[in-house]
């Protein structure tokens, strides 16, 4: 059983800084989660707090039932995954994987027989006996996951650890690593600034920015409800566009005025106490626009803006749109979007808009 | 043209080898001048040092059982062994963990330390010389045994300057990984961090064994009175008023230099990379 | 990090800082507070401020050790070094046999100082009989012993760190220089040179403080003879120790005013050096 519990968690160093404020979470028994946040934000610091490598300033950390603060690493049923690797040079990748064992004085028969078979789940067989500096990125990779899993410890922690491979490994991990969680009774806990990865993997994601908490969140409740701005702009790619703007109401109807043009909005009760001419941002994610005439509400007007740039990326173009003060990102089909300079209309999806209040910058809808 | 070119460069090869293998006959010809005149009878060193020994000047092993007599070379031979393999084994095994607590445990007393280590490698030996050696009588660590103590602390500044600029290049995530793997302090270090140090162990050695075999005024001062190391036997050979028994000395000369010689062809390639290293790094 | 490191201070830190103490921090000290006192042994001292510093500069012996040095130092170091980057030129074109060559030149240098006077004490003396003289009959004699002994000394370890440096351009660079139409003189001054800098640096430091601090050849080959002539620092401070009853305190005064222009000397080279550097 390893359920983690986070009670009001602080890293505060000695000259003052927070790095990790007040922080509070509870991790389900085999659960899948992600740690995501721009760099510095805590999230790698919260983990090293949870692997015991990092002091607990304030609060109290369990691990199932029991409290585990003062607790050292290697009596915390843990096993880490670093950025680095961390694999130990002078010795061959068997040595590499058992290391951990021989220390828990395991019988040798038996470290042989998980070592080989953590080496057959990572198809690392072949390369027992070499040492780490004659491994690519990607088997040294499956030997720091094989270090780990040989232990068959009931917490895993991930410190970034696909953020020094190339694009196409990091895929390949990616998947390997889920199907690892799946096969694995054990709680993965994974630090990453990809959001991709973090949406792709995820039981539920926290994020994390200045050492606060966000949100925490299953990956879609994160990318269809944002509780603010920051979460918004950072889950989902490429970004969601925000668009200044006031509101108005008219006939009953909420609206965001921008310019001359007026955006409405849908029936949500959460604008019912707000007043009128409130500052608000839109927001609006690139493939939340319409730009295929056919499928315009006949009601409202389209919107009208001109394309900067037009970047094919296959079946589909990325559109950087000059709309008022603002530059909109747009995702359309690769067959009807116009060439850059020309004229683009557009509407937005409106059950999909995102409306944050401009000075909290929290979510209103 | 193009032969012209290959000539020249051929040419120049030639005298390049040359100019080599001349100065190489200048840097060995000492120690062969060495080595054969201490076959010749003590006379003859004097008189004609550069002649080969021929019937009349050769002297056989008279030389060498003189300054055997004379010196007991064979219990300075020990003694040296001893003091070198001793003072090196303490110096690498406990500089290197010095260096990796002062270099993982950051605080101003730490920082200190270092300061106070890097300085103490520009302080000569004259400096402390005669306050040291008082201090070592005074602590009984006049003995082979003591005096590995005082090469300890002496010798600690290099050592524990190059462990330090090494411990830093190694991630400290290995030593994490260590430390979740179930080892304490004391095993992260045996088993993880000094195999990795290995290479700087190797220069320490190296740079350490080189200075204390040959160093002659500590041991002297230290130890001279009761134990003779190689060179102490050495300059023993010299009497009160600086007349020396060149036959004995010639001798005893060749018997230094073999074990040197021997060391020097074993380790050479170690020796080599040892000193770039190590000025490198100093 | 690391709180359970901190605790081991007494496995992993306190034996060496103890030999350190005893051997080093405690000397230090109680040398520089000797030297401001009369003494024979360290528990009868007695303080007289400057005195002893006067003494040692009105003494001829150590004005007359200090020239000499420095004299020595200068001839050694320039010989030294010009003569180890020409072999590490030499040993550095695409030639057969160089190891071979490297170990030889550097040999010498696993020789200690008591064992290279006597060798040379040996050869010196042999030239000099031809014309019936020894080397203790003349202080230049002895001079340019050192020197050559020095040189036979040093000159392959020197040679060592400027292989390293020269080997450690990168290629591109010499050929850029070729194709440019550059001369051998012309590489060796603009790119050779300033591209070895720091092994400059390292070796003009270690012959300074190598030749400054030279003792037991200085002991060996000449032991100062004639009269005092030959005495070089080290061996000044020495004598003025141990042969020399009730001066023992100017010896410490000597002994600081060494350590001082050796600290300086030193730090000014690096500093010096460490300017004409280029990052490659």
């Amino acid at each position: 059983m390893a359920s983690i519990t986070l009670k009001n968690i602080f890293k505060i160093y000695p000259d003052g800084f927070t790095a990790v404020n007040d922080v509070s979470l509870e991790i389900r028994d085999r659960e899948f989660v992600v740690l995501v946040g721009p760099s510095g934000c805590g999230k790698s610091t919260t983990l090293r707090m949870i692997a015991g490598l990092e002091e607990i300033s304030r609060g109290e950390l369990y691990i199932g039932e029991r409290l585990v603060n003062n607790v050292a690493p290697k009596d915390r049923d843990i096993a880490m995954v670093f950025q680095s690797y961390a694999l130990y040079p002078d010795k061959t990748v068997y040595k590499n994987i058992a290391f951990g064992l021989e220390r828990r004085k395991t019988p040798k028969k038996e470290i042989e027989r998980r070592v080989s078979e953590a080496a057959k789940i990572l198809d690392i067989e072949h390369l027992l006996q070499r040492k780490p500096r004659a491994l690519s990125g990607g088997q040294r990779q499956r030997v720091a996951l094989g270090r780990a899993i040989v232990r068959s410890p009931s917490v895993f922690l991930f410190d970034e650890p696909l953020s020094n491979l190339d694009a196409k490994l990091r895929t390949a991990m990616r998947a390997e690593i889920s199907r690892l969680h799946k096969n694995l009774d054990a709680t993965f806990i994974y630090v990453t600034h990809d959001q991709t990865e973090a949406m792709t993997m995820a039981d539920r994601i926290v994020v994390l920015r200045d050492g606060v908490v966000q949100q925490i969140a299953t990956p879609q409740e994160l990318y269809e409800k944002p509780c603010n701005m920051f979460v918004a702009g950072f889950i989902g790619s490429p970004q969601m566009n925000f668009i200044e703007g006031k509101l108005k109401k008219k006939n009953g109807a909420f609206f965001v005025s921008v310019g001359q043009d007026l955006i409405p909005l849908p029936e949500k009760e959460s604008l019912g106490g707000l007043s009128d001419g409130l500052d608000v941002k839109l927001g609006v994610r690139p493939e939340n626009v319409i730009t295929e005439t056919a499928r315009f509400e006949k009601e409202s007007s389209p919107l009208c803006g001109r394309v900067d740039i037009r970047e094919l990326m296959g079946s589909e173009v990325y559109l950087y749109v000059d709309y008022g003060k603002t530059k909109l990102t747009v995702r359309a089909p690769a067959n009807i979007a116009p060439k850059s300079e020309e004229t683009l209309s557009f509407q937005f999806e409106k059950e999909k808009l995102h409306l944050f209040d401009a000075q909290s910058e929290k979510a209103i809808m | 043209m193009k032969s012209k070119a290959k000539r020249k460069s051929a040419l120049s090869h030639a005298l390049v080898y040359i100019v080599l293998i001349l100065l190489s006959a200048v840097f060995l010809a000492p120690i062969f001048i060495v080595f054969y005149n201490s076959f010749k009878s003590r006379l003859f060193i004097t008189s004609e040092p550069f002649a080969l020994p021929d019937s009349e000047t050769f002297a056989g092993l008279e030389n060498y059982t003189e300054g055997l007599s004379k010196t007991s070379f064979f219990s300075a031979f020990g003694t040296s062994l001893l003091i070198t393999v001793l003072s090196v084994a303490a110096i690498v095994l406990l500089t290197s963990m010095t260096a990796w607590y002062i270099t993982r445990v950051k605080n101003r007393f730490t920082k200190l330390l270092y300061y106070a280590f890097v300085f103490s490698m520009i302080v000569p030996f004259q400096m402390v010389m005669f306050t040291m050696v008082k201090t070592a009588n005074t602590l009984r660590l006049d003995n082979p045994l003591g005096i590995t103590l005082i090469y300890l602390g002496f010798g600690a500044g290099l050592s524990v300057f190059m462990f330090s600029g090494f411990v830093k290049s190694i991630p400290v995530e290995i030593e994490e990984a260590a430390m979740i793997d179930g080892c304490g302090p004391v095993r992260t270090f045996f088993l993880v961090v000094l195999p990795i140090m290995k290479p700087t162990a190797i220069t320490v050695a190296i740079l350490n064994t080189m200075w204390i075999w040959n160093d002659y005024l500590l041991p002297y001062l230290v130890i001279g009175t009761d134990y003779k190391t190689i060179p102490i036997a050495i300059q023993y050979l010299r009497g009160g008023y600086g007349s020396i028994d060149m036959g004995a000395m010639m001798a005893m000369l060749v018997l230094a230099i073999i074990p040197i010689v021997i060391f020097y062809l074993f380790c050479q390639k170690y020796i080599i990379k040892g000193v770039v290293a190590g000025a490198v790094k100093g | 990090m690391r709180k359970d490191l901190k605790k081991y201070f007494p496995v992993f830190a306190l034996p060496t800082l103890a030999a350190f103490c005893i051997a080093f921090v405690f000397p230090f000290l109680a040398g520089i507070v000797l030297s401001f006192t009369k003494f024979t042994t360290v528990t009868n001292a007695e303080w007289v401020g400057l005195e002893n510093y006067i003494k040692a500069f009105s003494n001829e012996d150590f004005l007359n050790a200090l020239w000499f040095t420095v004299k020595f130092t200068v001839v050694s170091v320039v010989t030294i070094n010009v003569f180890a980057f020409a072999l590490a030129l030499l040993l550095t074109r695409s030639i057969k046999g160089t190891n071979l060559f490297r170990t030889v030149f550097f040999m010498p240098n696993l020789i200690g100082g008591i064992v290279l006077g006597y060798i040379w004490l040996l050869l010196i003396n042999g030239v000099l009989q031809f014309f019936g003289v020894t080397i203790t009959f003349d202080a230049s004699y002895g001079f340019w012993g050192l020197v050559v002994l020095t040189n036979w000394q040093l000159i392959g370890y020197m040679m060592i760190i400027y292989i390293a440096g020269i080997q450690n351009i990168p290629s591109d660079l010499i050929d850029a220089a070729k194709v440019d139409g550059a001369s051998f003189w012309g590489i060796l001054r603009h790119v050779i040179i300033p591209m070895v800098m720091p092994s400059v640096t390292i070796c003009l430091f270690l012959t300074i403080t190598n030749s400054f601090k030279l003792f037991d050849a200085n002991l060996a080959l000449t032991d100062g003879a004639p009269g005092r002539e030959t005495t070089m620092l080290a061996l000044d401070i020495y004598k003025t120790f141990y042969a020399r009853t009730g001066w023992q305190g100017v010896g410490q005064a000597k002994a600081v005013v060494f350590f001082i222009l050796l600290a300086v000397i030193a730090l000014l080279q690096l500093v010096i050096t460490r300017r004409k550097e280029v990052e490659a």
